[in-house]
């Protein structure tokens, strides 16, 4: 009667001690998955941003540069393509993140290949409210950079400790995904530079 | 057998992940320069302005920042190594923490003088300053007032004229839209012009008046004067004095905002 008593009562103490570390490994991972997942947030905001400027910049564009019909329109559909293409936060894989990252590319050198042709036109150039804009695209690439890298340090954190052991056993049961990355693709991240 | 091979594996494999993580981030970030030990908001690695200048900068930033609460630092290096100057620039603020933890209100200006490359100049606002500095406003900032004496090689004018324009901006003293407006500075001139015409029409009346009275009046107006003028210079110098008191960066946090100019 006794010994099962103390039997019941050890028992009783492991399984406390296991549920209490359990829950520590897994609010853990929760706290880590949500700040990949706030980091996602502010790398939309920063593509939303770029999103939001592409019509006035192409209003603009259009008064000076009349015979570019062909680039405005290739800036316009790759603008309409990537704000299409979402990514569910909850569910930040390796092949849609590549998808969202391939329409944002591509939008990119559409942009690209915009700011190259507004070289051709100095009157365009001159233009104040051109070179606000200006600004306001490189300082909003800029921001892209870097809440990409922001982006990719948590999730390598989240990713690192999600395959560590022991969390692995407990990441896999709790549906914890790895989350995929943001590839550093030649070019398309890159502003024109302008030589002098 | 299986399963203890399998977890040496991993081991292995996570360890090597980590290692990499950790290896890439010190590659990252061993380029940009490090701060002064005791940090200070100027710092001139690169040695472009004097001695007692940089002294001056000091005093006033760190006056300004323990007004305002925002941190302006400047940083002078003579090459980027290689980086974009907003990345570099944007790399200073987040790894040396310029600005508050709560409001990430910092700014960084970097400046790296024409020597065998290009000049360039970026101005980088932290989180809590984007608003207020908006890219726009600091491309017409280094457009207006920086790239002109820079191309003088007068870094300390730039640099002073740009600061003139943004502690009031970033204090929310007045907005960018008022330091673009035309209106807004002929408004502030003529403030200016009317103070200034009303001390010399009051000079004029009160020196009217003692010589209509006593003689002794004039000395003691210009008395007065003097003392007032010795009253303020030996109380902004008492400020010069408490330098030092700059209580290090508070780990504000930047999301790239700011721009950038080349001369």
């Amino acid at each position: 009667m006794k010994k099962t008593g103390i039997v019941l009562i050890i028992i009783g103490v492991i399984v406390l001690g296991m549920i209490i570390w359990i829950k520590g490994m897994y609010n853990g991972m929760v706290d880590k998955q949500e700040e990949v997942e706030s980091a996602w947030s502010q790398v939309e905001n920063v593509y939303q941003r770029r999103a939001d400027l592409i019509p006035n910049l192409v209003a603009t564009v259009k008064g000076y540069a009349t015979h570019e019909q062909e680039t405005l329109t290739g800036v316009v559909n790759a603008r309409a393509k990537a704000t299409q293409i979402t990514v569910d936060p909850k569910n930040i894989t390796e092949e849609s993140l590549a998808k969202y990252q391939a329409a944002q590319g591509e939008l990119s050198q559409a942009l690209g290949k915009l700011l190259a042709i507004t070289e051709n036109y100095p009157d365009l150039k001159a233009n104040q409210n051109f070179s606000q804009l200006q600004a306001q695209l490189e300082g909003t690439e800029n921001r892209i950079t870097v809440e990409r890298q922001k982006f990719n340090a948590v999730a390598k954190i989240y990713n690192t400790e999600i395959r560590q052991f022991p969390s692995n056993i407990f990441a896999g049961m709790f549906g914890f995904e790895r989350k995929g990355y943001f590839e550093a693709n030649a070019g398309a991240n890159e502003a024109p530079k302008v030589e002098f | 057998m299986k399963f203890r091979m399998e977890n040496k594996s991993f081991f292995l494999k996570s360890a090597i992940i980590l290692f990499a993580f950790l290896f890439s981030n010190s590659i990252a970030y061993a380029e940009i320069v490090m701060p002064q030990d005791p940090p200070r908001l100027v710092n001139d690695f690169a040695g472009i302005f004097e001695p007692e200048k940089v002294v001056e900068l000091e005093d006033s930033l760190v006056r300004f920042a323990k007004r305002t609460s925002n941190q302006i630092t400047i940083v002078t290096v003579t090459s980027l190594d290689g980086m974009d100057k907003a990345q570099y620039a944007y790399e200073i603020g987040e790894k040396w923490g310029v600005g508050s933890k709560k409001l990430n209100n910092g700014i960084v200006i970097l400046i790296k003088p024409k020597n065998d490359t290009n000049g360039e100049v970026f101005i980088a606002t932290g989180y809590g300053l984007e608003g207020a500095l908006p890219d726009a406003a600091c491309n017409t900032i280094i457009e207006n007032e920086m790239v002109p004496e820079f191309k003088n090689k007068d870094y300390y004018a730039g640099l002073t004229r740009a600061l003139d324009v943004i502690m009031p901006i970033a204090a929310k003293e007045y907005t960018f839209e008022e330091y673009e407006d035309d209106d807004f500075m002929a408004g502030l001139l003529t403030i200016i012009i009317i103070i200034v015409i009303v001390i010399i029409l009051s000079a004029i009346f009160s020196k009217g008046e003692s010589d209509n009275g006593k003689n002794s009046g004039t000395i003691g107006g210009g008395g007065f004067f003097i003392g007032g003028g010795l009253g303020r210079s030996s109380g902004s110098s008492g400020f010069g004095g408490g330098s030092g008191g700059f209580g290090g960066f508070g780990g504000g946090s930047f999301g790239g905002g700011g721009a950038g100019g080349s001369w």
